[in-house]
């Protein structure tokens, strides 16, 4: 391990250096406070060979070892955390895993692009329920020939929308557990595949973060990146490379910040004297370089032991864990030291100070990664006594749902929807005041940003009272629009919705809105882009235009009477779906019968959850009689 | 030829050489396996080949022991018996083991290996040189007769094996293709009116006995099918019930059906449990609406007076089950846990159901029978129509009476 760069380490810094404080940090407050992803500086990081420096020169790298990534980083950082993670997330946890894993047409083809910076890259792994715990996601990749089709979503990625290519992770056979995850390349404009709101972030607000969305994105088998049902393997050791990365990047937010504010300690005056001398501040000074120094080693090392291809993975955790943690130790004191003026806007220290935050939790929380470390220095811990899972096939959010599309002329559609709904038991007779609570709402007509401005809630509360229905919202319609009060909104977070009919419009299905209602008799959805994901969450599907569907329906509920109030109406049921056998086979003993489900494994020989029958070892016996495996059935 | 060998015993000539040597127990105060009621009583079945060595196809039970003693002395007419074939070691087969190894001490046994460690935990030892261990398909002549042996493991027992005659096409099928129910003279499946009289019997025998073991009852007819290849097969000689020797596929159909878990019928099966009537008035109520609206294959069976062998027969029968049942200490009755335990232990899968409960303070019953068929159980469909009484059938029952029947026709109809 070296104690010290090199000399090339050093001019490659000095020239970052120089590009960063020219480049960068002039940009970098604006950026901040307009959330503006720095597209002239990426392109020109790109035109410096600095978008792939640990890849070789054939594949449009820079051939560098990775204390060069992580010193371009760092300095990076120094002046804006956003541009150092936009460079982290495109070359470690995108470009690495397709030159770790790809094939030689998928470097060819994806690589060299990245690495010379013509294209940017992302990586889609967390999702609502998949963050720490990568084994809850639901992305499902459904093979289809020679392709796979990809349903479902991420979110918090980093380097969305702007990136071209993304890799991304989806459930290839849900009965596997983590073996059944694969990972896949998809390109920016597939079809199907589309984005999120950005998110507005407390930090990095110049990097771009927001959802993906995968709507039947079809995926040729050629773009599966490494074997099927190595998903998880391929995440996870791209996420220990990542952490190199990040905390190059915490790195670098600290050293910018600890240079401030030792600049700022010697010109500030206090007491006929500056302040660096008084000793509460040179205590913090030295406590914050120290830190730094100790920083600096950790990543260096995990970075020399990845270019020797020696085992890193603890120690970059413990790099990014350490760096990010004292990190923001630093920032804190860094701001102390700026007094009153580091609490400004416009102070790189208050910009750093939010900026470093991040940096604890992505790509591993902290606490994770002390699982990771825990993992490495004592080993697995002992088998807990758990019932097992019963894991079942992934249906949509709302479960399953009849889906059906219905199609002809507006007014067929719109005739065929109220035909089905009173086949199903809907009296329209009957009426409900708009504003009753959700939760005691029997049904609701829900207003999504679909529906355009605001003058066309009238029309929403028209269709509300044909329908008998109470109004709601989404939650972007009640909390940016405010077209209603936050109570009107329906959501995981907000009120769910449990009775009967449910009727969307405009309503585009975000995941958590979807878990809201996802106990509803009936969901109906009216929306002009055939590719919202609510169509594959409801019985009844309009595809069509706002203004030309919702008029018709007023008048196909419209019978000509006021509606009669009911105190409760009756509920009506869901669709039930038929009980299917499981997709693989259960392997039966021919000495007692038992029956070995893959689902469940064998927790008496520590044989996990998933392991597939023919993986089982061979002098694996039944577990309650001692037959030899080949005299399973 | 006469089928009568000899009048003051119940031996018959089966096929060539091949003689029954079965007896008909006919009391019905005892339990089968100490669990299912036979009123209809049974028949315990055992076999002997004449060749030029004389061959004990298996023994009987404990209470007809004389009788088949009696019958294998007869049949073997003064000649000694050389081989003594053991298929299960079952007692109500293997009881008379000991019988006839004291009876016949120079006899050889031929079984597996699992049979013969069976037979030293139920107290029977052969000695060494008395021992014939065969496996999986060996041959062996008895003179004219060639014997090949196919093990059928867990139908019911993993010892279990069929021995057949490829000479006569006799199939020896130790306890499948048996039947509840005493032959009472009538040995031969065209004797009687199988559909008619014993199709029910041995359905629940079967469905009872080796209900669970349907993937291995389908690997045996697997290997009927493929290696012994069943234009070969002219007999099957079970070791309960008929021998059959017109129409065998009558009976292979229906152990396919049973065993892959399908029901024979499209119609409803209403199983419930009344503790003061309120519940079984509902049944009669739901029952007479289902049949408003067409629905005419129904049978309603009291949990409480049914023995649950007989429920289980139904389940395996119909296609859809209606369960009826009071909340019982905040809990399911317990004549129907025993009836939804059971099923579980059979691994009946494949049924769509619907749940009408009754409580008076806090009706449970319906989500409890809800989670054991959704979690405990494979396949079970639950129609989302629950009939909630409380106490007694009312006005308010109406729409959800209405609806699980509309849900079942449809469900019937699909």
């Amino acid at each position: 391990m070296s104690y010290q760069t090199t000399k090339e380490h050093e001019a490659l810094r000095s020239k970052v250096r120089a590009f960063a404080e020219k480049e960068v940090k002039p940009v970098a407050f604006m950026n901040d406070q307009e959330s503006i992803f720095p597209v002239e500086q990426v392109k020109m990081l790109g035109e410096m060979g600095l978008m792939g420096i640990p890849f070789p020169e054939e594949y449009g790298g820079a051939g560098l070892d990775n204390i060069s990534y992580a010193i371009v980083v760092e300095e990076l950082a120094r002046v804006d955390g956003s541009t150092g993670v936009i460079v982290s997330a495109h070359t470690s946890l995108c470009a690495w895993p397709i030159y770790a894993y790809g094939t030689e047409e998928q470097k060819k083809k994806y690589l060299t692009p990245l690495a010379s910076g013509k294209k940017i890259g992302a990586f889609g792994l967390t999702e609502t329920n998949a963050g720490s715990d990568a084994g809850g996601t639901e992305t499902t990749a459904d093979p289809d020939g020679d392709y796979f089709i990809l349903n479902g979503g991420k979110i918090f990625i980093t380097n969305a929308f702007y990136a071209d290519t993304y890799v991304v992770t989806a459930v290839t056979n849900p009965d596997l557990g983590m073996r059944g995850i694969s990972a896949f390349i998809i390109e920016k404009g597939q079809e199907g595949f589309t984005f999120g709101d950005t998110y507005d972030k407390l930090g990095i607000r110049a990097s771009s973060t927001c959802e993906l969305k995968f709507n039947n994105v079809r995926v040729h088998k050629s773009n599966m990146l490494g074997q099927l049902g190595e998903g998880f393997k391929i995440a996870m050791s791209t996420l220990d490379g990542g952490r190199i990365g990040i905390a190059a990047q915490a790195l670098g937010i600290a050293q910018g910040a600890f240079e401030a504010a030792l600049a700022y300690s010697k010109e500030r005056v206090q007491f006929n004297s500056p302040i660096a001398f008084n000793q509460a501040i040179s205590f913090k000074l030295s406590d914050m370089a120290t830190k730094l120094r100790a920083s600096r080693l950790m990543i260096y090392g995990a970075a020399t032991l990845k270019d020797a291809k020696q085992p890193y993975g603890m120690e970059a955790a413990m790099a990014k864990q350490y760096a990010s943690d004292v990190g923001l130790e630093i920032v804190n004191d860094a701001l102390q030291i700026h007094g009153g003026s580091g609490y400004m806007k416009g102070m790189l220290v208050e910009r750093a100070y939010r900026d470093m935050k991040i940096t604890t939790i992505y790509e591993g929380t902290n606490e994770i990664l002390r699982v990771v470390i825990a993992s490495h220095i004592i080993g697995r811990p002992p088998k807990k006594e758990t019932a097992a899972k019963a894991k079942t096939a992934p249906t949509g959010v709302t479960g399953v749902r009849k889906k059906v599309i219905l199609e002809g002329t507006a007014q067929e559609r719109v005739d065929k929807l109220v035909a089905a709904l009173k086949s199903d038991g809907y009296d329209f007779t009957i009426g409900l005041d708009a504003q009753t609570p959700i939760p005691q709402s029997g049904r609701v007509v829900v207003a999504g940003k679909g529906i355009g401005g605001k003058e066309n809630l009238t029309l929403l509360e028209k269709l509300a009272y044909q329908a008998g229905a109470a109004v709601g919202s989404t939650r972007p319609v009640a909390e940016t629009l405010r077209y209603m009060p936050i109570n009107r909104y329906i959501g995981m977070s907000g009120q769910k919705f449990t009775n009967n009919l449910y009727i969307g419009v405009g309503v585009s299905g975000a995941g958590q809105h979807l878990k809201g209602i996802k106990t509803a008799s009936t969901i109906v959805a009216i929306n002009n882009d055939p590719n919202a994901l609510i169509f594959k969450n409801c019985d009844y599907g309009i595809v069509g235009d706002f203004a030309e569907i919702i008029p018709l329906l007023i008048q196909a509920l419209d019978n000509g009477e006021a509606k009669r109030y009911v105190e409760q109406p009756k509920k009506i049921k869901r669709a039930v779906p038929k009980k299917l056998p499981a997709n693989y086979k259960i392997h039966i003993c021919n000495g007692c019968a038992y029956e070995y489900d893959q689902k469940l494994g064998d927790p008496e020989s520590d044989t996990m959850e998933g392991t597939p029958f023919e993986m089982l070892p061979f002098e694996w016996v039944c577990p309650e009689c001692g037959e030899e495996k080949s005299q399973f059935i | 030829m006469s089928i009568w060998k000899n009048t003051k015993s119940t031996v018959r000539l089966v096929a060539e050489d091949i003689y029954y040597l079965g007896v008909d127990e006919p009391h019905v105060d005892e339990l089968f396996e100490g669990i299912h009621p036979i009123p209809e009583g049974v028949s315990y079945n055992a076999y002997l080949l004449k060749d030029e060595k004389t061959v004990l196809f298996d023994t009987v039970d404990k209470k007809v022991i004389d009788k088949f003693m009696a019958n294998l002395k007869e049949a073997l007419d003064g000649r000694p018996l050389d081989y003594f074939i053991v298929q299960h070691m079952e007692p109500d087969h293997a009881y008379g083991i000991n019988h006839v190894l004291k009876a016949y001490p120079d006899v050889t046994v031929i079984a597996n290996e699992k049979t013969f460690m069976l037979m030293h935990q139920f107290g029977v030892d052969v000695a060494l040189e008395k021992k014939h261990q065969v496996a999986e398909l060996d041959t062996i002549s008895f003179g004219r007769h060639n014997f090949v042996f196919a093990f059928a493991p867990m139908v019911h027992w993993p010892e279990v094996m069929v021995s057949f005659d490829t000479t006569t096409g006799c199939l020896f099928s130790a306890d499948a293709f048996g039947s509840f129910g005493t032959l009472d003279g009538n040995l031969f499946d065209d004797e009687v009116d199988y559909d008619r009289d014993w199709h029910e019997k041995a359905r629940r025998y079967f469905v009872n006995i080796v209900g669970k073991y349907g993937p291995h009852v389908q690997s045996i007819l697997g290997k009927a099918v493929n290696i012994i290849k069943l234009e070969n097969i002219k007999i099957f000689l079970p070791t309960h019930g008929h021998v059959w020797r017109t129409d065998l596929m009558y009976l292979v159909n229906k152990y396919l059906k049973w065993s892959s878990y399908e029901p024979e019928e499209k119609g409803v099966l209403i199983v419930y449990a009344s503790m003061y009537g309120n519940t079984e008035k509902a049944v009669e109520y739901f029952a007479d609406k289902l049949q408003e609206k067409g629905v005419t294959n129904i049978t309603v069976r009291n949990a409480s007076y049914t023995d649950t062998s007989y429920l289980i027969s139904d389940s395996f029968r119909l296609s859809h089950i209606v369960i009826a049942c009071p909340t019982y200490n905040l809990g399911i009755f317990p004549l129907i846990n025993n009836y939804l335990a059971r099923m579980k232990s059979l691994n009946l899968k494949n049924r769509t159901f619907g749940i009408i409960e009754n409580g008076s303070w806090a009706p449970k019953a319906g989500d409890l029978i809800e989670e054991f068929l959704d979690k405990e159980m494979k396949e079970m469909t639950i129609l989302d129509d629950r009939v909630t009484i409380i106490s007694s059938l009312g006005e308010i029952n109406e729409p959800e009476i209405e609806s699980l029947v509309d849900s079942l026709v449809q469900s019937l109809q699909s």
